[in-house]
């Protein structure tokens, strides 16, 4: 059973997180996908940055396992010349660039056309490739702050929240779904197309209905861990450092079944819980109680129990639960990958199981720089040794 | 309605049977790239219809008419699945253990509909030892890691002791239905070779993937923690109006960040050229580049930052995202028909094929107006 992307190429000129997240995910079902980068510009999540209050690398090894690396110098004129042979053999370029910035370095989507008729190029950007504001540079918390999402997260009498990797996660997430819908569209007109991804309108896609609000005219604020129908409904301290659970009540049949469950005298009767307008209205003297009661038991006991009487609750997870959680394993929602040094790390899958989608997932760890030229100049471009030789003599292959 | 050369799924038709966000966007989304979307609803309607917030003066659910927007709706209480037989995707977010009833577990559907591509989504997915579990957003949230890790920054700085504070709104509901929607493209490119298949997928799995960045760092040693993960300078910053967000991750974004806030002597410590020090120095740092923002306008200092190479955006609020200059000039809201004499502007898909924005079919429909013997005569 093959892989349902098996035999889809992507040139991927795409770099920090978003792009290579999308390119990431397309490998892990099985497309082949190219990452080019070059000595002297390697792509900056390789490299540590000590705005983050770390000197490791980011989520470079995620998002650049299972991919293949090669070198290519793009201020070398043969440079353009080489990634133009690359896009010719490819489905899919795909960049994250500043818009304008490929197209003056002579690989924009016309450029391309010339070389592959047919080919799909995917631009990401913070903004999109027009519009007034297209020249804006970001990252993940600037999206959520343009788009919207940002500003209606936190808690109701504090500031906004920066969105982080999540937001440049689900960018890439959209993209993969738009790549695979102008492959569909490809198949059927022989056409490809340019694919554009505005960050800061995936962060505005995710409040879609706060959005409509506006539209009416109504204010749309903060609301912290509050549900506009739903109390109990929030996290809970549990026994513990820093351990909390999320509990959210639904219907009046479960909120007596924790109320039995909590054991507090007279709280199943007590009528300002009585129905769920009721409990919504008074939802913070009951989070007192709630909270009461959670802080006497772990998390994970006070999960079990409520999903034992069907309620939803979950306890906060770290990574350290994820990571040895038997159902994501099961489902290979976390995966462990192997590096080329013999690290063994977990990392996460692609978030889909099909039925009939062979082995999909991730296959290798992060490439070295450069590491599968021979295959992809060797093999894939018919180059001889000695013309590799020279163009890395050259400082085109660099 | 949409424009047929860019919409890159008009050839395809996708049932969808949802009561909630997940299933529901991975129509939308699919919808809005062209696809014909037929919403199965039981005879009292989608449980969505009743989801708050609902639209003022109307009893339309806001929730419900974004993610349905352009569906046409069929009243279908289970058994008869003659419906399937000319689509291409099922999405479809009944509780495992209530399919067989209703003719539409995955055995039925790969026996009855063999080319069709069955689609679960389900908030721990369709198998695993949890796939019964229950899971609301801020469940989800939390099984999956982001949850844990927010507030950061200024809002953690402001309130070290209080529980984490979730994403707005439908986040980890709304990455199911992402993943669906790729699951699904994925079989259908496969389709070919393979015809019809299962396609299983979780809302945790796929909030947990797009938080892959905390699964990393704990395969290098680190637990991440929402105090900690806040960036050293920079972050969220009030202004004398409203928030901005500043991140310098490079040299020259931080040689501009001078400049804009007019080489003050502190800025110009020879030390501070280093990143490393930076890094050190950062509580300080934020000092003097909160004090200098909250002395000013948000629109100022983006416009200024920004034509100067300083990453800085605005914490825009949902009305400012709906009037802004820049969506208006792309074309990011449609207007739609939410009900009687009323039309209001929707968002209609954050990616485009092409120069021309995808446009919305229309706004959510009334229960049960597809009529499928109408549709066939």
């Amino acid at each position: 059973m093959v892989k349902p992307l098996e035999g889809v190429r992507i040139a991927d000129f795409t770099v920090h997180n978003a792009g290579p997240f999308c390119t990431h995910m397309l490998s892990q079902l099985g497309a082949e996908c190219i990452k080019v980068e070059s000595a002297q510009r390697p792509d900056i999540f390789r490299k540590p940055h000590p705005v983050y209050g770390r000197m490791g690398p980011a989520t470079f090894d995620q998002v650049a396992s299972n991919k293949l690396s090669v070198r290519i110098n793009f201020k070398h004129p043969q440079g353009i010349a080489l990634a133009k042979r690359l896009v010719a053999i490819s489905d899919v370029a795909a960049e994250s660039f500043r818009p304008g910035v490929l197209t003056r370095l002579g690989l924009g989507y016309e450029a391309l056309r010339a070389v592959k008729s047919d080919i799909i190029l995917l631009a990401v950007s913070s903004s999109g490739q027009s519009g007034p504001d297209s020249h804006f540079a970001g990252y993940a918390p600037l999206f959520g702050a343009w788009g919207g999402l940002g500003a209606l997260t936190g808690y109701a009498d504090g500031p906004p929240v920066e969105m982080r990797h999540v937001m440049d996660h689900t960018v890439g997430m959209n993209a993969a779904v738009a790549v695979l819908a102008a492959l569909h569209r490809r198949r059927a007109t022989g056409l490809g197309c340019l694919v554009d991804v505005a960050a800061r309108e995936v962060s505005s896609s995710l409040l879609g209905e706060a959005l409509l609000l506006a539209a009416a005219g109504q204010a749309v604020t903060r609301t912290g861990n509050e549900h506009p129908r739903m109390a109990p409904h929030g996290v809970y301290k549990a026994a513990g450092d820093d351990r909390w659970v999320s509990i959210a009540v639904e219907t009046d049949v479960e909120w007596q079944r924790l109320a039995s469950i909590m054991g507090t005298p007279g709280l199943a009767g007590d009528p300002r819980f009585a129905t769920q307008a009721a409990r919504h209205e008074n939802r913070v003297a009951l989070d007192d109680i709630v909270a009461v009661w959670t802080a006497t038991l772990p998390g994970a006991v006070v999960e079990a129990m409520l999903q034992e009487a069907g309620i939803a609750a979950h306890e906060s997870w770290t990574a350290r639960e994820i990571t040895a959680d038997a159902h994501l394993r099961e489902r290979n929602a976390i995966v462990n990958v192997r590096e080329p040094d013999g690290r063994v790390r977990a990392a996460v899958g692609v978030p889909v199981r099909l039925s009939k989608g062979g082995d999909i997932g991730i296959a290798r760890g992060t490439p070295k720089l450069g590491e599968h030229e021979e295959y992809v100049y060797g093999e894939l471009l018919g180059m001889s040794t000695a013309e590799r030789q020279e163009l890395q003599d050259d400082q085109v292959i660099f | 309605m949409p424009d047929a050369a860019n919409t890159p799924l008009s050839d395809l038709r996708v049932v969808v049977r949802a009561s909630g966000v997940a299933a529901a966007y991975a129509g939308r989304l699919l919808g809005t790239m062209g696809a014909e979307m037929i919403l199965l609803e039981p005879p009292a309607g989608s449980q969505l219809r009743w989801e708050p917030p609902f639209i003022a003066g109307t009893d339309v659910s806001a929730l419900f008419a974004y993610h349905t927007a352009g569906m046409r709706s069929l009243v279908w209480d289970g058994r008869d699945t003659a419906i399937l037989s000319e689509a291409d995707i099922f999405i479809d977010d009944t509780p495992v253990a209530g399919r067989a009833a209703m003719g539409i577990d995955d055995a039925a559907i790969a026996r009855m509909h063999p080319n069709l591509i069955h689609v679960s989504v389900l908030p721990f997915g369709a198998s695993g030892p949890k796939a019964g579990w229950k899971g609301t957003e801020i469940n989800l949230q939390h099984a999956s890691g982001e949850g844990n890790l927010l507030p950061n920054g200024l809002s953690v700085e402001m309130f070290p002791e209080r529980p984490p504070v979730k994403i707005y709104g439908h986040f980890a509901a709304l990455q199911g239905g992402i993943a669906a929607a790729l699951g699904a493209l994925a079989a259908v490119w496969a389709r070919p070779g393979t015809g019809g298949q299962y396609v299983d997928i979780s809302c945790q799995d796929a909030a947990l993937a797009v938080g892959a960045f905390a699964i990393q760092r704990y395969g290098d040693g680190a637990v991440e923690h929402r105090v900690e993960r806040s960036f050293r300078y920079g972050g969220v910053l009030p202004c004398a109006d409203g928030y901005v967000e500043l991140l310098t991750l490079e040299q020259r974004q931080w040689t501009a960040l001078v400049e804009l806030l007019g080489r003050p002597d502190w800025a110009l410590d020879p030390a501070l050229s280093d990143a490393l020090e930076r890094s050190r120095r950062g509580p300080a740092i934020n000092a003097h580049i909160r004090a200098w923002a909250k002395q000013r306008l948000v629109a100022d200092i983006v416009a200024k930052g920004q034509a100067a190479g300083v990453p800085l955006a605005e914490y825009a609020t949902p009305a400012q995202v709906l009037h802004d200059p820049h969506e208006r000039e792309r074309g990011l809201f449609s207007p739609v028909m939410i009900a009687d004499g009323l039309v209001l502007d929707m968002l209609a898909a954050p990616f485009r094929f092409g120069a021309a924005p995808l446009q919305l079919r229309g706004g959510p429909p009334q229960l049960g107006t597809y009529d499928p013997a109408r549709e066939t005569a």
